[in-house]
C-alpha cells in the first residue's frame, strides 16, 4: 500500500471515529495535544486502526511511542511491510 | 417539613424530539407505532411492531461528552437539557453538591450491548471491542452521562427496575429532598429499542403480535381485542426541586408530590398481582392524606397485555369504583419501559395544567375484565387538582405517585 493510501486511511479514522475535520489533520499533529485525544481515545484509536488496515497492532509495544499522524503513518508502513515479509 | 414539587419537564419520546411534540400528537390521537423493517431477521419473533424514536442532532452534544453515550443516553441527556431550559435553571447552579440526578431504566444501552456482543462473537474476539461500549452498555448509563452532561456533583443514582424505573427515579429524588439530602434533582427514566427488548417480551408471550399489518391499531389498552403490549424508546425527566427554594426563584410549578410509594408483590417475576397493586396505590394515597374520591384522574400503567390491564382495572375499580377517570398513554407511544413513568407523569401534569383528559388510545370496546371503571375514551375537559400516576414493572415492583396542583 502507497504511503498516501495510509495517509489517507488514518486520516478518515479521525475523521469518522474522532470528528476532526480534515484541515487539523497535519503530519506534525500532536495527538493529544493538538488533535484533542484522551488515553480512553486512545484505546478505541488502536481498535480502528486495527480494523482499517487488518493488522493486530493492540499488543505492540511501539503504539505507546506515537505522539504525531506522522508516527502512525510510519508505524502503519512498518506493520503493513512485516506482514508482508512474514 | 419540606416540601417537593416539579419545577421543570422534558422528554424524547416516540412522537417527538421534546414534550411540546409529544403533547401534540397525543392531542391529534396520533399513534407512533409502526411495523419495523429488518425485524423479521430474528428468527422466531412474532411482534414486528414498535415505536422508535428518532435520534436528532445528536452531534450537538460534544464528542468528548457523547462517546460514553449510546441511543438510550443522548434520549436522557436531550431530556435533561430540555429540562434545564424548562425551568429556567443556569449551569453555573447545577455545582455545589446540592443538585444530584437519578435516571432509570431496564438496563443499559440495549442497541449498544447488541453490538458489543455481536462484535465479540462468534469468536469470543474482545479485539474489536471500544473503551466506550462498556460505558454505554453499563446499568448506570443514562444517570451517569446525564450528570457527567451536566456535570452535576450531588447524588447520582440509577433505579433499575424495569418499567417502574421511571417513577422510583422519581420517588427516590422526593425522598432525598424531603430528607434534606438535595435541594433539587433530575428525576426520570429512559431506554431505547431494539428487536430483542421486544424479543424478551415476546418469548413470553407479552407482546402484540395480531397487527403487524395493521400497526396503529396496537396495543389497544383495557381493549377486547388487545393482544399485547408494543415497546417503545426515549426519555422523560423532571426537576424535582425543594419548594420554598422553587418560589424563591420564581420556578413555574407543575405540581407537588404528596404522597409516593413502591412495594413489591413476592409472588411472581412476571404476572401482575392486583392485591400488590391495591396496597401500593392505598399507601401513596394515604401518604398523601388524600382519599380516592380527592382524585381526579388515574393515569394507568395498562400496556395491553391480557393478564395486566385485568389486574390494574380490578384494582383500580377497587379502590376508585367508576367515578375516577383513568386512561393510559401507552396506545399513542408503546411502551416506553423505563421512560414510561416519567414520560406519562410528565402527560399527566400537562393534563392537570390544561384541565384536559386525554383518552386511552386504541379503546374500543371495554373488555368485561376491565369494565367498572371510568375509562376516558375521549379528550375530555375536567379541572384536575390531584393526579395518581402507576407503574406495575416485571418482577411485581409496583410504584405510585400522587402529584397535586399548587
Amino acid at each position: 500500500m502507497a504511503d498516501e493510501e495510509i495517509v489517507k486511511l488514518v486520516n478518515e479514522v479521525f475523521e469518522e471515529s474522532f470528528e476532526i475535520e480534515p484541515e487539523r489533520l497535519k503530519p506534525d499533529a500532536h495527538v493529544f495535544n493538538d488533535l484533542g485525544l484522551d488515553s480512553l481515545d486512545t484505546v478505541d484509536l488502536v481498535v480502528a486502526l486495527q480494523q482499517k488496515f487488518g493488522v493486530k497492532i493492540r499488543s505492540d509495544q511501539r503504539v505507546r511511542a506515537i505522539r504525531t499522524l506522522d508516527d502512525i503513518y510510519g508505524f502503519i508502513a512498518a506493520v503493513r511491510e512485516e506482514s508482508r515479509d512474514s | 417539613m419540606r416540601r417537593v414539587v416539579i419545577t421543570g419537564v422534558g422528554g424524547v419520546s416516540p412522537l417527538g424530539r421534546d414534550v411540546a411534540a409529544l403533547v401534540d400528537g397525543i392531542e391529534q390521537g396520533r399513534s407512533a407505532v409502526r411495523y419495523m423493517e429488518g425485524w423479521d431477521r430474528y428468527k422466531g419473533l412474532q411482534s414486528l411492531v414498535a415505536a422508535p424514536a428518532e435520534l436528532l442532532d445528536e452531534k450537538r452534544i460534544p464528542r468528548r461528552k457523547r462517546r460514553s453515550m449510546g441511543r438510550m443516553s443522548i434520549f436522557a441527556v436531550q431530556a435533561a437539557e430540555e429540562v434545564l431550559a424548562d425551568a429556567g435553571l443556569d449551569r453555573e447552579e447545577l455545582g455545589g453538591g446540592r443538585v444530584g440526578c437519578i435516571v432509570g431504566s431496564t438496563m443499559g444501552s440495549a442497541e449498544s450491548m447488541n453490538e458489543t456482543f455481536e462484535s465479540m462473537l462468534p469468536e469470543r474476539d474482545l479485539g474489536k471491542l471500544t473503551s466506550m461500549k462498556f460505558f454505554q452498555c453499563v446499568s448506570h448509563t443514562a444517570s451517569m452521562n446525564v450528570a457527567h452532561y451536566l456535570e452535576l456533583t450531588g447524588v447520582v443514582m440509577a433505579t433499575s427496575a424495569a418499567c417502574a424505573s421511571g417513577l422510583q427515579a422519581i420517588g427516590a429524588g422526593y425522598d432525598l429532598i424531603m430528607s434534606g439530602r438535595q435541594d433539587a434533582v433530575f428525576c426520570g427514566g429512559a431506554e431505547d429499542l431494539h428487536p430483542t427488548v421486544t424479543g424478551s417480551f415476546d418469548i413470553l408471550f407479552a407482546t402484540s403480535t395480531g397487527y403487524n399489518d395493521r400497526p396503529e391499531e396496537t396495543p389497544r389498552p383495557f381493549d377486547k381485542n388487545r393482544d399485547g403490549l408494543v415497546c417503545g424508546e426515549g426519555a422523560g425527566i423532571v426537576l424535582l426541586e425543594e419548594y420554598e427554594r422553587a418560589v424563591a426563584r420564581g420556578a413555574r410549578i407543575y405540581g407537588e408530590i404528596t404522597g409516593y410509594h413502591t412495594c413489591g408483590s413476592g409472588v411472581h417475576v412476571s404476572q401482575s398481582n392486583r392485591q400488590s397493586m391495591v396496597q401500593c396505590m392505598r399507601e401513596a394515597l394515604r401518604q398523601a392524606d388524600t382519599a380516592p374520591d380527592d382524585i381526579d384522574y388515574v393515569n394507568a400503567h395498562a400496556t395491553a397485555t391480557i393478564h395486566g390491564d385485568e389486574e390494574e382495572a380490578g384494582a383500580i375499580r377497587e379502590i376508585f369504583g367508576d367515578t375516577v377517570p383513568v386512561s393510559s398513554m401507552k396506545g399513542y407511544i408503546g411502551h416506553t419501559l423505563g421512560a414510561s413513568g416519567a414520560l406519562e407523569l410528565i402527560l399527566s401534569l400537562v393534563m392537570m395544567r390544561k384541565g384536559e383528559l386525554y383518552p386511552t388510545l386504541n379503546l374500543e370496546i371495554v373488555d368485561p375484565s376491565c369494565d367498572g371503571i371510568c375509562h376516558v375514551t375521549g379528550k375530555t375537559a375536567k379541572t384536575v387538582n390531584t393526579v395518581l400516576k402507576n407503574s406495575f414493572a416485571f418482577g411485581g415492583i409496583n410504584a405510585v405517585l400522587v402529584c397535586r396542583k399548587v
